[in-house]
């Protein structure tokens, strides 16, 4: 087998694939019926008005919320049963939507807590650091509680608390939300490099331009339903997306 | 007042207010993780005692099933209270498992929790009083071994005696606070509980099982409860209701500090305790009256407790 090869089944190989999946929260059907893949290597944004469901899918791929109907697969192993605390040992890491940082704690301690389900303490320490340097704002608030941070900078530690965990697959709710421009710029580019050193990212914004301009492929939920999939760059030149995500 | 007496008042004081400091230290611990008070603590503070009384081979009276029983073993006092603490412990585990979990996965609302918590200490002293009967019994006076009866902490001319078992309250309770401290300020499995106390649903995102760390809460306060019911219960007698009166006063302690907050508790703790020890003896019987005054007072110039946040939020 050669080298090129290789790179190609790796590039076409399914490391999220959800099928059919419903939810429900109570009487309130979220999602019907939706079908959605991501490859290793890809960044896939999957885009939608305020209530389509996006937050749901990632809720139930971290085992947040429990689905009515249908399966999800992690690496080909079927995940939908599995506990909300077990995923991101799989190799899921998920920033919630709201940032969700530990407001009570430090910046360092929430580092700390993203590696909780790893032992090397060593490796923990070098990565720590490893953010400081992706995230130099981070580097000067360490020892500040989370609270007090400004919302860019809680952004940035609820990204950089994910990858503490060294995912394979990266779950990104509205990074962009409430951000003044040069900030949501500055995660942005942020999120391209993560792309660049092989984390696969299914990312979640509002911001349907910017996102479609890093992503590889997109998905369009409206009302809980898919109703359109394609390659970013089609996304983008589509005239229902342009018309209703892109305006 | 003669410095003697002050000083002598001062120390029963602190021994007495670390043992409300640590017996407190259950309460909040539960609260800050469930956001609920666990009314069975009181009724575990007292089922320790009975453990330990039981265990350093205790004899029981005449009423009760157990009537005239006694273990055939006499352990030394200090490993029937970290055996009796370690089964108080596992009894609050029980609890959590039995009369919380299941109302916690149904969502139920907080408020049912505390009630079936308050049934949880019915049931308890209940249990207690069927089993051993509703007479009080005394620890044997032996039970410190060597140690004299009192230590002097003033001069010959000037003493200032203060009982052993009050020094050995006060020693083993700021152990425990120091030990606990550590754990959850400086240690890993610290700050997770920490996380699991303000976001379970994130720190779920984080790998962290909360159910286990729910678990361990609740065995570490039992057990901490147990531990103060013994000491304290060697220091008086013991009775099915005797962690009542305790059970309440821990709730003054609590909301004087400030609900959820660790150090409010500790310092509550402390706050009361001294604050009895001053209430001159003629008036000793309003003791509890006193604290409760203090935490009246409290709660109307500050509602959220000496160190307590002004908000209490459970996510
Ligand atoms: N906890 C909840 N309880 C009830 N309904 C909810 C809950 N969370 C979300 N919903 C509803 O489910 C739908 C999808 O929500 P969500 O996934 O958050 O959308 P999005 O992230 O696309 O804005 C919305 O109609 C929302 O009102
Ligand atoms: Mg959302």
């Amino acid at each position: 087998m050669s080298a090129d090869q290789k790179i190609d089944l790796t590039a076409n190989h399914q490391i999220l694939e959800i099928k059919n999946l419903s939810v429900n929260y109570g009487g309130i059907q979220a999602l019907q019926n939706v079908d959605l893949i991501v490859n290793t290597g890809e960044v896939v944004t999957l885009i939608g008005a305020n209530g389509a469901g996006k937050s749901t899918t990632l809720r139930a791929i971290s085992r947040l919320v429990n689905p009515r109907n249908g399966q999800i697969y992690y690496n080909g192993r079927n995940i939908t049963q599995c506990a909300a605390y077990q995923v991101v040992g799989f190799g899921i890491a998920h920033s919630p939507e709201g940032r969700r940082v530990l407001a009570r704690q430090t910046v360092i301690d929430n580092l700390q807590l993203g590696a909780y389900i790893r032992s090397n303490q060593a490796k923990v320490k070098a990565d720590i650091n490893r953010q400081f340097e992706i995230f130099p704002r981070l580097a000067e608030r360490r020892n500040q509680l989370a609270g007090t941070l400004s919302g860019g900078e809680q952004q940035m530690l609820a990204i950089a608390r994910a990858l503490m965990s060294r995912p394979k697959l990266l779950l990104l709710d509205e990074p962009s939300l409430g951000l003044a421009p040069a900030i949501v710029r500055e995660i942005f580019s942020i999120i391209q490099n993560l792309r660049d050193t092989g984390v696969t990212i299914l990312l979640i914004e509002q911001n349907a331009t910017m996102a479609l301009n890093i992503a590889d492929r997109g998905y369009v939920l409206e009302a809980g339903r898919i109703i359109l999939t394609g390659q970013a760059a089609e996304l983008l030149n589509d005239q229902r997306v342009k018309s209703a995500y892109l305006g | 007042m003669d410095i003697t007496l002050f000083l002598q008042q001062f120390l029963n004081g602190l021994s007495i207010g670390s043992a409300y400091a640590i017996f407190a230290l259950g309460y909040t611990l539960i609260f800050s993780i469930l956001g609920i008070i666990n009314f069975a603590h009181g009724a575990i503070f007292t089922l320790g005692a009975y453990f330990t009384y039981a265990l350093i081979g205790g004899a029981f009276g005449f009423s009760g099933l157990l009537a005239n029983a006694a273990l055939p073993v006499q352990l030394p006092f200090a490993l029937a209270l970290i055996l009796g603490s370690t089964l108080a412990g596992f009894v609050g585990v029980a609890v959590e498992r039995f009369a919380f979990r299941p109302l916690r996965r149904k969502g139920s609302d907080s408020l049912l929790t505390v009630v079936s918590s308050l049934g949880v200490a019915v049931v308890i002293v209940n249990v207690i009083q069927y089993l051993v009967g509703a007479e009080s019994y005394t620890f044997p006076a032996n039970i410190y071994g060597n140690l004299p009866a009192s230590f002097n902490f003033g001069t010959v001319e000037k003493p200032v005696p203060i009982r052993s078992i009050q020094v050995v309250i006060f020693c083993v309770s700021v152990t425990i606070l120091t030990i606990l401290t550590y754990l959850i300020n400086r240690t890993k499995y610290g700050k997770a509980m920490q996380a699991v106390a303000e976001d379970s649903t994130t720190a779920s995102l984080l790998g962290i099982n909360s159910d286990r760390f729910i678990v361990w809460t609740f065995f570490i306060s039992s057990f901490i409860a147990g531990l103060a019911g013994s000491l304290v219960g060697s220091s008086v007698s013991i009775r099915p209701t005797f962690g009542i009166e305790f059970g309440l006063k821990g709730l003054a302690v609590i909301v004087l500090g400030g609900l959820g907050s660790i150090p409010g508790a500790v310092l509550g703790g402390f706050v009361i305790g001294l604050v009895e020890a001053f209430v001159p003896a003629d008036y000793s019987g309003y003791k509890d009256a006193v604290a409760f005054g203090i935490l009246f007072m409290m709660l109307l110039i500050r509602p959220q407790g000496l160190l307590g946040r002004r908000f209490v939020q459970k996510v």
